[in-house]
This record gives structure tokens, C-alpha cells and sequence, in this order.
């Protein structure tokens, strides 16, 4: 009976020399043929190669592959009738400003109207309102624990890399809570409104926007 | 029969282990006579105008490293390469997130950068030794 344990480099029985011996060699070899197929050079063209498909990546960025909540041209924004009536402590969800961009309407305690896109800014999960979370609520994202302050909407928790975008929300007053514009992450609405009504009307904006606010 | 050159060595240089039988060369002495004497038409100037001759053939040294820091080298521009890939992706997380807050020229600051450090890498990886 053929030991396997003793087929080993320490092994110097007659088993060596026999199938198991000659098929563990043959692995052996294989193995090493593996190993050997990938040097340091073709290491350093694999990375070069990495490295042009990142410049590549970079440069889609910057050119605008990527959507944006509120890219939506601001000429053909129109505001949306979002509800009738928020009592405090509610919120409501709807599409703005296209119906591929999901956002939520929030009237916190204190009667504030916040409103701010619903994709997290992490991996582009879901956000929900959870007002038992924190001191005031929070958006608070379940795929990887990241949860958004409800006044600004800056991260406190979790992975997410940026604030969450905003729509500027409006109420009338007859009560009716609408969605006038949008905002990057982390953009002033003051900044967003004003980039938003100089696309509509640039007279107009170099007009009720100042100096500072435009550029 | 045996070349005169392959007679066998003295019995008493074999039971006194005189034959150094790690040292290069052939088991059969006539082999490790010199080249002009196994081969004594091979001239000097053999291979003179023959146009099948096209290269000098190895010189002295041949099959050894000409440059011994080459594999350095080499490990040095992986090194550097790798360096700059990391650098490229801590550019494209900036850029990423400059671009989702609206400020588009840091963006392209980072796409420059990038495009920078892609050549710096193309340059490691095409401009090394080449006596491989």
C-alpha cells in the first residue's frame, strides 16, 4: 500500500518513484509553470495599463459622464406641487426634477421645510427618514449604515463621501409644499438657485445674484 | 579504437583521488583541448566575406548579466509605478467628488493630474534597459 504521507521532500522510500510520486511531481511542475507565467515585468505593463485606464476614467469624470442629481438642464425645471399640506414631523417622497430622481420632502419639528435627493451619495442605495434617529432625525441609509444630518444634510455616519444633494423646496401660502430647484452636494442654495435662474435668465441672475455668490 | 587523447588516467591519480571531478569540462580529455587545436581549420579569419555570416556571434561574457543592477532597476520602476497608480486613485476620488459638488475645474485639475502620471508610468515601463 502506497503511503502518501512519505511522498514528501523528506520521503526516500521506494513510493517516491512510483505513480503517486511521479503525479505529485507533475503537479509540482505545474505549479511552478504558473507561478512563473506573470514576471515583475509584465507586472509593471499590467499597472501601466491601470494607470491609462484610470487617466481615461478621470477624464470621462470631468467631461460629465457621470449623472448628477439636478443636471437636469435648469431652463426646464419646472416647479412640482410636491403636497397639499406637510404637518410637522412628515415627510413625503417624489421625483424631481426628472422622474429618475428620487427625493424626499421633510417638515422637521420645528416647522423647517428640507427637502434632499433620496440616492446616497455612498453606492447609490436608498435613503430613508428615520426620526427616531438622532436628535432631530436623521436620512439614514441601511446598505452600509450611513446616516445624513436633516438641516443640511451633511454625512455624520458611515461611508458616504458627500452631503446629500438638496432640492429647494418652497411653500405657498395656502399650504402646499412645492420643489423649485435642486443643489449639488454640499452647495449653498443660495449658490444653486442663483446657478440655477443665470441658466434661465443671465441678465436676471447678474441682476439678484452677487459677484461672489455667481462665481 | 579509442583517440589517443582518451586514454585513461593513471590508476594511481584515480585511487588518490587526484581526478578533480567537479571541475568544468568534459569526462573525455580530447574535448577540453583548446578550440584552434580540436578544430585547426577554424581560422581566425574564418567566416571572412561569407554572406551567410550576418552577426559576430557572442563575444566574451556571453550569457552573463552585462548590467547586475538591472533586476534593481526593474524593481524600482515597479515600485515607482505602483506609487503613481495609488496617487491616481486618491486623484480620482478627489475628482469624483469635485465633480458631484459642482466644481468642475477641480475635476479637470485631477484629470490633468492624472493624465500626468500616466505618462510618468509610461515612461518607467517602455524606457528601461533593454539588453534582455
Amino acid at each position: 500500500m502506497t503511503d502518501r504521507q512519505g511522498t514528501g521532500p523528506q520521503g526516500t522510500g521506494p513510493q517516491e518513484t512510483g505513480p503517486q510520486g511521479a503525479e505529485e511531481q507533475d503537479r509540482l511542475r505545474d505549479r511552478l509553470s504558473a507561478d512563473s507565467l506573470t514576471s515583475r515585468r509584465d507586472y509593471l505593463r499590467v499597472m501601466a495599463t491601470v494607470s491609462g485606464g484610470l487617466a481615461v476614467g478621470s477624464v470621462a469624470v470631468a467631461a460629465g459622464v457621470l449623472p448628477r442629481h439636478g443636471d437636469a438642464k435648469a431652463a426646464e425645471v419646472v416647479p412640482l406641487r410636491v403636497a397639499d399640506d406637510l404637518p410637522k414631523g412628515r415627510a413625503v417622497t417624489f421625483n424631481y426634477p426628472t422622474e429618475h430622481d428620487r427625493a424626499i420632502a421633510i417638515r422637521l419639528q420645528d416647522g423647517t421645510l428640507v427637502g434632499y435627493s433620496t440616492v446616497c451619495t455612498h453606492l447609490a442605495c436608498g435613503v430613508l427618514w428615520r426620526e427616531e434617529r438622532g436628535d432631530e432625525g436623521q436620512l439614514y441609509c441601511p446598505c452600509h449604515e450611513g446616516a445624513f444630518e436633516p438641516r443640511n444634510g451633511a454625512v455624520v455616519q458611515g461611508p458616504p463621501p458627500r452631503g446629500l444633494p438638496k432640492v429647494l423646496m418652497l411653500e405657498q401660502v395656502d399650504g402646499s409644499v412645492w420643489a423649485v430647484g435642486t443643489a449639488y452636494s454640499d452647495e449653498s442654495p443660495v449658490h444653486a438657485a442663483c446657478r440655477q435662474l443665470n441658466a434661465k435668465d443671465a441678465k436676471l441672475g447678474q441682476v439678484a445674484c452677487p459677484k461672489t455668490v455667481r462665481d | 579504437m579509442p583517440h589517443p587523447a582518451d586514454q585513461p588516467q593513471p590508476e594511481e591519480a584515480l585511487a588518490t583521488g587526484a581526478v578533480d571531478w567537479s571541475a568544468p569540462g568534459s569526462a573525455q580529455p580530447r574535448l577540453n583541448r583548446p578550440v584552434a587545436e580540436r578544430y585547426p581549420q577554424i581560422r581566425p579569419t574564418s567566416g571572412h566575406a561569407d554572406s551567410r555570416i550576418r552577426h559576430s556571434g557572442p563575444g566574451p561574457g556571453a550569457g552573463t548579466d552585462h548590467d547586475p543592477e538591472r533586476s534593481a532597476m526593474l524593481s524600482g520602476r515597479l515600485i515607482v509605478v505602483l506609487s503613481i497608480v495609488v496617487g491616481q486613485l486618491w486623484a480620482l476620488g478627489v475628482g469624483v467628488d469635485a465633480w458631484m459638488q459642482g466644481h468642475t475645474s477641480i475635476a479637470w485639475w485631477c484629470a490633468g493630474f492624472e493624465v500626468l502620471s500616466f505618462l510618468i508610468a509610461l515612461a518607467a515601463w517602455r524606457f528601461g534597459p533593454t539588453d534582455h
